[in-house]
């Protein structure tokens, strides 16, 4: 079972960031500005976290930039996957 | 775990040097000989070393070459990108062919290289990328446009490589020797080298050995804070 916890811990840990889990709400937006603040470089972290951690492989970076938009969408493009598997 | 080092261009004075430092300075080392053609130096290391240095026959300019070597390796822990060459002529003689072929050996092959071996280090969380420039790179002579701009480019792009791959523990640098010794052109004549060796602070061109030396170090677990530098080795030439 994915958990939002879990998958928060892992993101700062894989991610290196200065941060609690508690500082990331569910739907804050991972990029940009008003978020979490993670460049291009993290994102492309992110996609090789997802597949080695939980064998989720994106088709696409048009994919990516939808799925890693925040925790929420993450969780749920996992979960979803893994539910049609 | 050993860690699987892979040296390019490991038939040349230079490459083979630094396969003789992991060798002799890591004894749990495997060391990958990429080798074309001419092998026969290469060979008789791996036949010396008993089974720690192993021949992979890698033409760099092609990724699918390079897709085939990394599988034939497993995981490369530290890629050392040294195969290279020029072919020197005045901008105004210089073929087209001449500025490609050059710019494809010296700066395409690195770009082949470490986008080979960074998904493996991306996973594994670690990795250390060595690229061999040339001083010509910032401090280039006449008759190199094509050499000089490849190596420079090598720096741009290990500069580039090393914000991109911080994060992952995986550090990217470059080193910048001068003149080596049995790296020279073989045409150059005795007085030409002796007038040469009159211009350098220490009246001696560098030993393979102590470029070899930089790149182990550039390459060791205790390095892992540098990363983006461009070293020269040139014994005190800039």
């Amino acid at each position: 079972m994915l958990t939002r916890q879990r998958l928060k811990e892992l993101l700062i840990a894989e991610l290196m960031l200065d941060l609690k889990a508690t500082d990331i709400g569910d739907d804050t937006p991972l990029f940009g500005p008003s978020g979490v603040g993670l460049d291009s470089v993290d994102a492309l972290q992110l996609v090789v976290m997802l597949e080695k951690h939980y064998g989720f492989k994106m088709a696409d970076q048009e994919q990516a930039k939808q799925v890693l938009q925040s925790v929420d969408s993450i969780a749920q493009a996992v979960e979803g996957a893994k539910a049609a598997a | 775990m050993p860690r699987n080092i892979l040296i390019t261009g490991a038939n040349g004075a230079l490459g083979l040097a630094i396969a003789e430092f992991f060798l002799s300075h890591e004894p749990e080392a495997i060391v990958h000989l990429g080798v074309r053609e001419r092998r026969e130096r290469a060979a008789a290391l791996a036949e010396r070393s008993e089974g720690r240095a192993r021949l992979v026959t890698l033409e760099i300019t092609d990724p699918e070459a390079w897709k085939v070597a990394i599988e034939q390796i497993g995981s490369v822990d530290v890629l050392v990108n040294n195969a290279g060459f020029h072919e020197d002529a005045l901008l105004a003689n210089m073929k087209s062919d001449q500025w490609s072929r050059v710019l494809d050996g010296n700066l395409g092959s690195v770009f082949h290289g470490c986008q080979a071996v960074m998904p493996g280090m991306m996973r594994q969380r670690g990795g250390r990328i060595v690229n061999i420039a040339s001083l010509s790179a910032i401090h280039p002579p006449a008759g190199q446009t094509n050499y000089a701009a490849a190596k420079a480019g090598v720096v741009g792009l290990t500069k580039s490589l090393a914000k991109e791959a911080a994060r992952m523990g995986i550090t990217v640098n470059a080193v910048l020797p001068g003149y080596i010794e049995g790296g020279l052109p073989q045409e150059w004549s005795e007085e030409h080298l002796k007038a040469l060796k009159m211009q350098l602070p220490m009246r001696r061109f560098a030993r393979p050995a102590e470029v070899a030396a930089a790149v182990f170090f550039l390459a060791s677990p205790e390095a892992s804070y540098i990363t983006g530098t461009a070293l020269p080795i040139d014994g005190g030439m800039i």
